[in-house]
């Protein structure tokens, strides 16, 4: 096992993220198996195509949580007109403030604060040398002067401090994934659609007992540590909706769908660091399939909204 | 590098002999209020919480849609002062002004600083940190149409103020975990209504035992009442998510260095979700179609509701025409004479035309 990370003292760490990651890192409750998996699965399969089978060819449907929580507005949500990209701070400041964590994890640095600068100047670095692009923003973020940068920077700051707090990460005996891939899936259908769940953090947890077939320690990263199980921790603006639920249980469903191969997590918790916002579920079949239901309202308003609008 | 320039404001009402704090010395006046830290009392705050969710809970009107009503210090400053005032200054943009531009400029600058340590031309780097903020676009275009003497007065006022910041405000540990222009947000009601705020600076850990996070908002103008209840506001809202205190709240003068810092105590968090309450008793009843009552205060000659405001041409003694261009003439006359040109009953108010400043730059984004 590698050494944990270590960045501050628990005794600095406030009783409610101390409690909020215990739970987090608890060994997992309730045993999912592939059954329930594949009966989600095979839900959305059923009632997916059919509802885009009249989109144009060559559209697709991409539901990720923001777009889930748009639709739940109704049309006036999923109707929104997206403007044509540009790099903001904002489309930065996860990418950045999460490896700005990871290398204080790392002990390459103290605080996301002290890290991001050095982080960003580094991708650039990288950039310019090899051509690759850790980021996609390198050229640019690169190109900005001082004072842009500096925005950029400060958001970066701000977002990975809130999530740096939230969390107690003396009690992860090995380190967590941050960040990475988006989980993804593709419906198979006459038009793609497409799920994509993105969580902040994966971390390896402890089976339920029930279903344990070795014993391990929890707080494992999903890949190298030992827990079969798997926990997901999101990070949101704002405040929970009243949905929130089925918020955390889509990541779940992502999750648990993007590859056969991979637990179902057990648990996924919500950070909303604006309003210092934690929740957590536990998950079962039931958040799985209401996750699933959400997304195939969510995939049916689209495609009548487009649909309306075509026409 | 910005050559410091210890000028203090001609207006400032501070003795001659008087010196901005600076550096360790700034420090020390944040990080020691002169009264202990408050212990963490989660009961306190349950208390707290439960209070201003039943005060909020019953005066909820019926008809009330289901998109949360968002307060923010400046709704509830206005809809305190004058709620009629608050319904007209919900329609149309602000009209960008000197005070506004160096207020938003100040505080990209100070960000800056915080984040990088150093600012080296004022002008260009606080313009290409608003130029990546889409609320600011209106705020640049201006600017970049100023004629070359109003764009020299702005950068040299500016450029004073950055050298006053660069001069006197140290580096801040990282270990003080210091965030800039953070959001924070208190829900109740069940989530019908949302206490906003985005702070400029913020400091220190979250509280295990005792509160230890600072609040510090820049302003660029003078010093105005109104100052304190924002910051008492913050110190709510940050009360109700943490759930602690701030151990204090604090106001920073970038045009004169002055630095008013108060202790949180339970007092003022419980003065504060009583104005609270009161602000949203109105908003509520505003939200629902209510009828606007018109307060006349010092304020009303800068109203856009005075061309229409009886007792506001009362308070003002003139008589306004229909179409509101009096008041913007208004408007312009207080900001190209100066705050030397402003009379005794406008003083009383704060300077009006740099109200704006900090409005557009640090709260654009509080209700979103």
């Amino acid at each position: 096992m590698t050494a944990g990370p270590h960045p501050a003292s628990s005794a600095f760490v406030s009783p409610s993220v101390n409690a909020f990651t215990a739970q987090l890192l608890a060994p997992a409750h309730i045993c999912i198996d592939d059954g329930v998996r594949q009966s989600v699965r095979d839900h959305l399969l059923s009632a997916v195509p059919s509802l885009v089978d009249e989109l144009p060819a060559g559209d697709q449907v991409v539901i990720t949580l923001p777009v889930l929580r748009q639709t739940l507005l109704g049309p006036d949500g999923s109707l929104r007109v997206d403007e044509p990209f540009t790099w903001k701070p904002a489309f930065v400041r996860r990418s950045l403030g999460l490896a700005a964590i990871e290398s204080c994890l790392q002990h390459r640095h103290g605080t996301p604060a002290e890290a991001v600068g050095a982080v960003a100047d580094e991708a650039v670095a990288t950039w310019v040398r090899t051509g690759w692009r850790t980021f996609h923003w390198e050229p640019w973020y690169g190109g900005l002067s001082v004072g842009a940068r500096s925005v950029v920077l400060a958001e970066a700051a701000t977002w990975a401090t809130a999530l740096w707090s939230g969390v107690d990460w003396n009690q992860f005996a090995s380190l967590p994934t941050v960040g990475g891939p988006d989980d993804q899936w593709i419906c198979t259908a006459a038009r793609t659609v497409r799920l994509k769940g993105r969580s902040e953090l994966r971390v390896g947890i402890a089976a339920p007992h029930c279903c344990r077939t070795g014993g391990h320690g929890g707080g494992g990263s999903e890949d190298n540590g030992p827990g079969p199980s798997m926990a997901l921790l999101s990070v949101s603006g704002g405040a929970p909706s009243e949905d929130w639920r089925t918020e955390l249980g889509f990541l779940a469903l992502v999750a648990s769908l993007r590859s056969p191969s991979r637990p179902v997590p057990a648990r996924v918790a919500g950070l909303w660091p604006d309003t210092g916002a934690q929740r957590m579920i536990e998950v079962d079949a039931g958040i799985l399939g209401a996750a699933a239901d959400r997304v195939i309202a969510a995939v049916s308003e689209l495609a009548a909204a487009r649909r309306d609008s075509a026409a | 590098m910005l050559v410091t320039d210890e000028r203090i404001d001609k207006d400032s009402q501070m003795p001659e002999e008087w010196r901005p704090l600076a550096g360790a010395e700034l420090l020390e006046r944040l990080r020691v209020t002169g009264r202990p830290r408050p212990a963490l009392d989660p009961t306190m705050f349950r208390r707290l919480h439960d209070r201003l969710n039943e005060a909020l809970e019953s005066s909820m009107p019926p008809g009330l849609g289901s998109t949360p009503v968002v307060i923010t210090k400046d709704k509830l400053t206005q809809v305190l002062t004058c709620e009629a005032h608050h319904v007209a200054s919900q329609f149309g943009e602000r009209r960008p002004s000197q005070a506004m531009a160096c207020g938003a400029l100040i505080d990209s600058l100070f960000r800056q600083l915080v984040v990088t340590g150093r600012i080296e031309d004022p002008m260009a780097d606080g313009l290409a940190a608003l130029t990546l903020d889409d609320h600011q676009r209106a705020l640049v275009e201006w600017i970049n149409q100023l004629r070359a003497p109003q764009r020299s007065e702005l950068a040299v006022e500016v450029e004073r103020q950055a050298a006053g910041l660069v001069a006197r405000w140290p580096a801040l540990s990282p270990e003080w975990l210091p965030r800039t222009q953070e959001p924070i947000k208190a829900s109740l009601a069940g989530g019908r209504i949302l206490l906003s705020a985005r702070i400029d600076l913020a400091v220190g850990r979250p509280a295990v035992d005792h509160a230890s996070v600072g609040i510090v908002e820049l302003k660029s103008g003078k010093r105005r009442a109104e100052h304190r209840a924002d910051l008492h506001f913050y110190a709510l809202i940050e009360a109700l998510r943490s759930p602690a205190p701030p151990f204090m709240v604090a106001t920073y003068y970038s045009r004169t260095g002055e630095l008013d810092v108060e202790p949180v105590s339970e007092d003022l968090l419980v003065a504060a979700a009583r104005r609270t309450v009161a602000g949203a008793e109105a908003l509520l009843r505003l939200a629902t179609g209510g009828e606007a009552h018109r307060t006349p205060n010092p304020l009303c000659g800068w109203c856009d509701a005075l061309p229409t405001c009886g007792p506001g041409q009362e308070r003002t003694g003139t008589s306004i025409p229909q179409d509101g261009s009096r008041a913007r003439e208004l408007s312009d006359e207080v900001e190209l004479s100066g705050d030397d040109g402003l009379s005794g009953e406008v003083e009383l108010s704060g300077e009006v035309g740099l109200s704006g400043a900090d409005e557009l730059s640090g709260d654009d984004g509080e209700g979103q």
